[in-house]
Parts: C-alpha cells; structure tokens; sequence
C-alpha cells in the first residue's frame, strides 16, 4: 500500500522534472567545471596530455601558443588541475553546461609565451695555488 | 450485418478513422499518468501522433528474401487485426453484428499476439528470439483466463453475439469475468507487471529490436488499437444498457478511459516479474477462477 500512497502525492504534488534554463543543484562528488588563468599558464601542455576525454586542445607557435577548453567534451576528472604545477587551471563547482551544437562552448586562449627567464651566470673564481707547484726562487739549480 | 455496414464499421466508426485517434490518445493518456504518478511531466498530448508521423519518415534498413517480406508484412496484419476487432465492437446501441462475432472479436485480438512472435522469429535477432519466446509462453498463460472469463459469460447466455452480451444484465458471473479480463490486460498489453516480451532494458524491446521506421510506426499503431479494442471489450461487458446513443457511446468511453487510468496506475506501481513467477500467477488464477464460475453458475441455476 505505500507504493499507491506514493503515487498519490507524486500525482496531486507536482512533478520533479526541472524545466529549462533551470538547473539542478551539483553534488558534493562533482569536482566542476574547468577554469584557465593565461596569466599563470607556462604553455608546458601537459594538461593535453593528462586529458584523456580530449576537451584541451594545444597548438604551439612561434612566440606564443593557443589553448583551448570544450566543456562540452570534459568529463570534470581533473586531472589536467592536477598535472598543472603553475596552477594555471583550476576546477569551480559550476553546473555541467548546456548546449547544442558541438563546440559550441569551445573556449580559446592564445597566450603570448613568456621570455625564459636569464640564465644565472656563473661566478668564476681564482684556482688557489696547488702546493705541488712550488716556486723556487733563484732559478733552476 | 450487410457489406455497406460491415464497411462502414470497419474504416469509420468504430473502426480505423475513430480507433486511430483513439489509439492515440489511450497512449497518451498511459504514458502521461505512469508520468504524474512517477513524478515527471510526460509527454505532450500529440507526442504519440509525433512519434508516428516521424517514425513513418524514417527509412527502414534493406531486407531481402522471404524473411524480409515477412517482416514487413507482420506489422501489417497485426494493425489489420487490431482495426477490425475495434471495427467489431458494439459501441452503439442496435449497432448489428452477428451470431459468432465474439469468437471473431477473440481470435482477431489474438492475432497481434501471434504476429508478434512471429516478428521476432522471422528477425533473427537473439533478443528477438527471447521475446518471441516470453511472448508465446505469456499467451499461453493468460489466455487460458481469459479466453474462460469470456466464454463462461457467452455459454452461460447461449449466445455468442456481441451486441446480445452487451445488454446482459449485471450477474455474480459477468463480473467475475471482467474482474478475471483486467487480470489478463496488463500482459495482454505488455504493461507491468507482466511487461516481460518487451523488456526494454533487459532484451531491447523483445521482437522489436530489428524493427525501424514506417513498421516500427505499424506496430507501435496495431499497439494503440490493442488497447481501444482490449479496454472496449471490458466496455462493451461493463457498460449498463442505454437507447439514446450518444449516452452509450459515453459511456462507453468513460469505462474505457477508466480502465486505462486502472492499467496505468497498475503499471506504475509494479515492476516487471519474471516469467516463471508471470506463469505461476496466471495457472493460480485460472484455477481460482475454474473454481468461482463453476460455483457463480451453480448458484444462477439454483437461483433460476
């Protein structure tokens, strides 16, 4: 008898299905959506290696590289944040997003690279006298 | 019943241009309160007229041979059968009919049964086969109830006339054949708990696997008719006797809307049974039943 009891107040309650642009609260499991600093990012791409479900895109170039994110292609592993040493990307706890047509949500970043920063020159200093070499004065005897 | 009569009952009313809206709309009035009751908002009032028109767009994949031919004619003659046991039904008062048109009524409604298992033989396809075989095994079952559910009633007035059991007064007997005919809808029409030949998540929809477009769109059709002719039949024994026609025909409507409303409610409350615990079930009841029309029909001869 609950189960009747149950579709009775599913009936007269209204229904649970949430109409578009509304949109349901994330779980605490859901790690979010991904977000890129340009500022931060080194252009070491490892992000695109550690992204197995291909929503990062990198394309090298000359003095600068553009990264780009599909959300629509992103499962929210996070595994990108956590190859990332310069903290470039970072995960925020918005709702999967909508859209419809592919690529739609593709965002692109052409970052301008970084000089490398100055090699630190080395310091040279004076050999001390080895003691072996011992000088005598007044020449050869 | 003469040949224009016979016509007329077949593509008007209550045949094809009346069942087909109907179908229509008892699919939708199904699916929308399983819907309610489960908490979503179901589908729109014209979705199952969308989902034909669409499926009728589609191509269906390339089949040759007598096998492809006899796929494609299955869901033909299962829509066929369908309209003429709805074309049979005496929605009207004085609406003729013949001696013998239950038995028809019977074995045309069977028939969308039988095509089924032999869709899903002639496809090949293992889920097919599955279902075909669940299929044949749930006909065996119920029908055995159900086909003694009506017949008891018919012997029990002599006759085998639709219209004359249509204006039989309410007996004990008449109503436990009704009771015994809602027991024997739900697998009839594959609705939970008896939904086993078309299991969607176990089996792919059964014998419906290897189907696509415009015969997809045909058995979805010979599906909805099932239900006018099926929830009719139940009608047609419930319904009290009236003159005025237009009060017949309403009424007529209403238990049949009622009994789609039981079905759904039914079906929302269950979950699919196996097919040992299906058959078991349906033995159990055939014999509770053997057992109630041999006493209810002992006591209307004691009574008369």
């Amino acid at each position: 008898m609950n189960i009747l009891t149950m579709l009775w107040k599913n009936l007269w309650g209204g229904s649970r299905t949430m109409m578009f642009p509304a949109r349901p609260k994330v779980t605490a499991g859901y790690r979010g959506m991904v977000r890129f600093d340009p500022a931060l990012c080194t252009g070491c791409a490892i992000c695109r290696f550690r992204c197995t479900a291909r929503a990062i895109e990198f394309k090298a170039g000359k003095g600068e590289f553009t990264w780009s994110y599909d959300p629509g292609q992103c499962t929210f592993c996070g595994r990108c944040v956590e190859g990332c040493k310069a903290h470039a990307i970072s995960q925020v706890s918005d709702c999967p997003p909508i859209y419809l047509t592919i690529g739609e949500l593709k965002k692109s970043y052409t970052v301008a690279r970084k000089p490398p920063a100055p090699k630190p020159t080395p310091v040279v200093q004076a050999a001390p006298a080895s003691p072996a070499t011992k000088s005598f004065p007044g020449g050869a005897q | 019943m003469n040949l224009i009569t016979a016509l007329a009952r077949f593509l008007i009313f209550p045949g094809l241009l009346f069942a087909i809206p109907a179908a229509w709309f008892f699919l939708w009035v199904e699916r929308k309160a399983v819907a309610l009751m489960q908490g979503r908002v179901g589908p729109p009032f014209m979705q199952p007229f969308f989902d034909f028109i669409k499926l009728l767009g589609k191509t269906t994949p390339p089949r040759t041979g007598i096998a492809g031919l006899l796929m494609r004619l299955w869901p033909l003659l299962a829509v066929s059968a369908a309209a003429g046991a709805v074309g049979l039904l005496p929605v009207l008062p004085s609406s003729g009919g013949f001696e013998g048109d239950l038995i028809l009524l019977l074995a045309l409604l069977e028939l969308p049964s039988m095509c089924i298992i032999a869709a899903g033989f002639s496809s090949r396809s293992i889920f097919g086969e599955i279902g075909s075989a669940r299929e044949a095994v749930l006909s065996v079952s119920y029908n055995v109830v159900f086909l003694l559910a009506i017949v008891s009633i018919a012997a029990s007035q002599h006759t085998f006339r639709l219209e004359a059991l249509a204006h039989l007064p309410a007996s004990p007997l008449q109503i436990l054949g009704v009771v015994a005919i809602l027991f024997c809808l739900p697998a009839k029409l594959h609705l939970n708990p008896f939904s086993l030949p078309n299991a969607e998540q176990e089996i792919y929809s059964g014998p419906m696997t290897e189907y696509a477009g415009p015969e997809l769109a045909m058995w979805e059709l010979s599906h909805g008719l099932e239900w006018v002719a099926a929830t009719g039949l139940v009608a047609t024994l419930a319904a009290p006797h009236f003159t005025t026609w237009w009060l017949a025909a309403l009424v007529f409507i209403a238990i049949s809307f009622g009994v789609v409303l039981l079905l759904s409610i039914v079906a929302s409350a269950t979950a699919r049974l196996q097919i040992d615990t299906t058959v078991r079930f349906y033995w159990q009841c055939t014999l509770i039943f053997a057992v109630l029309a041999i006493s209810s029909a002992l006591f209307m001869r004691f009574r008369s």
